[in-house]
């Protein structure tokens, strides 16, 4: 469940760019999970007109996914009974990082991709004769000379871009139907009745509805559609029809997932692909990351493993390891200005660097990128190296030398908030990751043995330390003071604490623009005051 | 350094022979024995008074006359500073009392321990990549320091350094900048370039007011603290 500064933080999002209608459908499905629309409306004491366009939008900005149990009996035309509406928290955050969103885009290609990606945000989801018409739109707006009659053909090559860089994807479907309950008999054949049992409580609610709703591979990037032509058709059903691209898109019903008709023809809907810009992100993060603590050539090493991995990406499956020959890697290297000054025996110290040690070097070295691991890094914020050298695999973890970047944001909270002798006590902490007495930790640390339990008591008022009293007993009784950091909750609390700070920046910012806008309006009322 | 004693000074001595108490009153007497008895862990005069029911005035001086005789000391508790703490003369005080080998009077030697922190930094820094051993040894050989320092001491002041972030702890692989060092050994190496005091990458969320104020969950939008009257943002927005 979402922490309560999250929703807070969310609704104050929602609230801002769609009213406050919308924000308390979302602060209830926020709340309390997947709710019917019956229970929506009941919950949020709105009309069923308000709840029924209020999930429209939130569908259309992907901030909901509708879902529902697979039932018995066939499908049935028209909205299930039992059709839930799940938010998906992550995507309204990143309505916050937009901007560097188009920031990535802008820096790989031209103005126009980018313009082209700043309509799929804004609108949430588009067509591709939706991205045409608004383009048109633009070109008259701005009385461009750019004849209309290769817009359509710039708009789909820039969208063909974006595709491929895998910076937009197509919409998943509109309602995903989940497979009844797996039972432990069918699932105990394949893993084990208790590994069966492990993965299904790890594998959440949304991950299967997302994984239900997700298009199949081979189509997310394609443009091409079922009927086998090259540019989509465009179905022009009452709910596309009527919409004028620069508005928010309205739908008449929320008959979404009704099946089109043999004469109908299909409609591909595309959107932002979120999860590749945040994996850009946290890339460009990590290299940042082990560009300060080891060097400039370590971190362009890694930047070309990286690229070199993601070209790869797009051919193979991404649990295989996918082996990487030194050359590749050098290759990848080379491209870049700061690489074509590096030597071979200079990669090879860069990754030597990284804690790899092949166990035998030939004339046919070769690494390879854990591609699962590089998937875990957008959610880790950690970097693995598998390396395969003559079919032996050695697994590397880089994180002996980066720092994983949630510990870094706790122990700069830390320091910052607390000092510096905290901070070695918590670093302490930290890295036993067990209960340790305060006497220990104030020699380990060398912290006056009086200052030691007063910091550590601020630091467990604070919600950064766990704590637990032992009692000897003995010729007199003598009570001792353990201390830990427990590393998930606190995370979760410090994570609220973003939250927080975040919803307090949005909120002073607001302040500071509605200063500005009276004093505007004070100017222009009088002048020479 | 003078200041600092190598752990040889710290071992017991062998109490000397009875020849001082046979001068002692019966109180001294008792006194003497029940200290003598907690050996370097001495006692503190409320305890003594507890063990002996002794009156309080008789305590205070009978301490007076052993100390005298040279036959007890007062030694500062690190623990508890403002307590009166009492040793046999022929004990050094354990670690407990004394808080160990980097205290000094009941407080610690901050100033030597940065000092000696401070030259095993540019240790590392000129080596690129030292071994423990590698260290003591080129402070050995340096002479900057009079006492000698046992590995456990240096790695005590070593281990600090890493939880300051001033230097990284890793694992020699063989290779490049570890090929002198055997595989598995275990060095340290600077965390910034420059050798400079380590001052660590600061996280999003310490770089903006609200990740440091120690007042966040007081603030509220119509509170007494609020985003919208905070000081702190005033000043950071203030460019």
């Amino acid at each position: 469940m979402v922490t309560q500064y999250g929703i807070k933080l969310a609704v104050h999002l929602m609230t801002n760019h769609f009213g406050n209608v919308v924000a308390k459908v979302c602060e209830n499905l926020l709340q309390r999970g997947p709710l019917t629309l019956q229970l929506i409306v009941q919950l949020t004491e709105l009309t069923p007109q308000q709840v029924t366009s209020s999930l429209l939008i939130l569908i259309q900005h992907n901030c909901v996914q509708a879902f529902s149990l697979e039932q018995q009996g066939g499908l049935e035309d028209g909205p299930k009974a039992d059709t839930q509406y799940m938010v998906l928290f992550s995507n309204i955050l990143h309505r916050m990082r937009f901007s560097k969103f188009l920031k990535i885009v802008s820096g790989e290609f031209d103005e126009e991709c980018k313009e082209l990606l700043h309509g799929l945000l804004q609108h949430g989801r588009l067509t591709l004769k939706q991205m045409v018409e608004r383009a048109k739109n633009m070109i008259e707006r701005e009385k461009s000379s750019k004849r209309e009659g290769i817009c359509e053909d710039i708009v789909q090559e820039n969208l063909l871009k974006l595709l491929a860089a895998r910076y937009a994807e197509r919409c998943p479907t509109h309602e995903a139907v989940l497979a009844a309950p797996v039972t432990e008999e069918t699932t105990a054949k394949k893993r084990g009745a208790k590994s069966a049992k492990r993965n299904e409580e790890s594998v959440t609610i949304e991950q299967r509805v997302l994984g239900a709703a997700a298009p199949m591979e081979a189509q997310r990037f394609s443009i091409i559609t079922n009927t086998g032509s090259n540019v989509s058709r465009e179905i022009s059903t009452n709910a596309s029809s009527s919409m004028s691209v620069g508005e928010k898109r309205k739908y008449d019903s929320l008959e979404l997932d009704r099946e089109p008709a043999a004469e109908e023809e299909e409609v591909v809907l595309f959107r932002a692909n979120f999860e590749e810009f945040m994996r850009r992100l946290r890339h460009k993060a990590c290299i940042e990351n082990v560009r300060t603590r080891l060097d400039d050539g370590s971190s362009i090493v890694l930047r070309a493993m990286l690229e070199a991995a993601r070209s790869l990406e797009k051919k193979v499956k991404t649990e295989k390891p996918v082996p990487l020959s030194l050359n590749t890697i050098f290759e990848e290297v080379m491209k870049s200005e700061e690489g074509r000054g590096m030597t071979l025996d200079r990669v090879r110290a860069s990754l030597a660097q990284f804690g790899c040690s092949p166990s035998a070097r030939g004339t046919d070295e070769s690494y390879s990128i854990d591609l699962k691991k590089i998937v875990e890094l957008a959610q880790n914020d950690e970097v693995s190296l598998t390396l395969v050298s003559k079919d032996m695999k050695i697994h590397v973890s880089v994180t002996k030398r980066c720092l994983t970047f949630s510990t870094l944001q706790l122990e700069s909270i830390v320091l910052k908030r607390y000092g510096r002798d905290a901070y070695r006590m918590f670093r302490l902490l930290s890295k036993t990751g067990r209960l340790v007495e305060t006497d220990k930790i104030s020699d380990t640390t060398f912290v006056e043995k009086k200052d030691a339990p007063k910091i550590l008591y601020k630091l467990w008022k604070d919600e950064y330390l766990h704590m637990e009293k032992l009692v000897v007993a003995g010729a007199r009784q003598s009570q001792f003071l353990l201390w830990k950091v427990n590393k998930p909750s606190l995370q979760e609390h410090v994570l609220d604490e973003m939250f927080r700070a975040a919803l307090n920046l949005s909120q002073r910012v607001a302040y500071e623009r509605e200063k500005e806008k009276e004093f505007a309006k004070r100017t222009v009322l009088c002048p020479n005051n | 350094m003078s200041r600092l004693q190598g752990p040889s000074s710290h071992k017991r001595k062998q109490p000397e022979p009875n020849s001082a108490s046979g001068s002692l009153t019966e109180h001294e007497r008792i006194l003497y024995h029940v200290i003598k008895s907690k050996q370097n862990m001495g006692i503190w005069t409320r305890d003594m008074k507890w063990e002996t029911k002794l009156p309080d005035y008789v305590v205070v001086k009978s301490l007076k006359s052993l100390q005298a005789k040279k036959l007890i000391k007062e030694v500062v508790n690190v623990q508890n500073k403002g307590r009166k703490h009492y040793i046999a003369a022929e004990f050094e005080p354990s670690k407990e009392i004394t808080g160990g080998t980097w205290y000094a009077g009941g407080n610690l030697d901050t100033e030597f321990i940065n000092f000696l922190q401070k030259h095993c930094v540019k240790i590392i820094y000129e080596q690129k990549v030292a071994t423990l051993e590698g260290i003591l040894d080129t402070i050995r050989r340096s002479r900057a320091f009079n006492v000698e320092f046992t590995p456990q001491q240096i790695e005590e002041i070593v281990n600090a350094l890493v939880l300051d972030n001033e230097i990284t702890e890793v694992e020699s692989n063989g290779m490049g900048e570890f090929d002198s060092i055997p595989v598995g050994t275990v060095c340290y190496m600077c965390t910034n370039k420059g050798g400079r005091k380590g001052e660590p990458k600061i996280g999003a969320m310490a770089s903006i007011p609200c990740g440091v104020c120690p007042q966040i969950s007081l603030c509220t939008p119509d509170g007494i603290i609020s985003p919208q009257t905070c000081v702190h943002f005033t000043k950071w927005l203030d460019f």
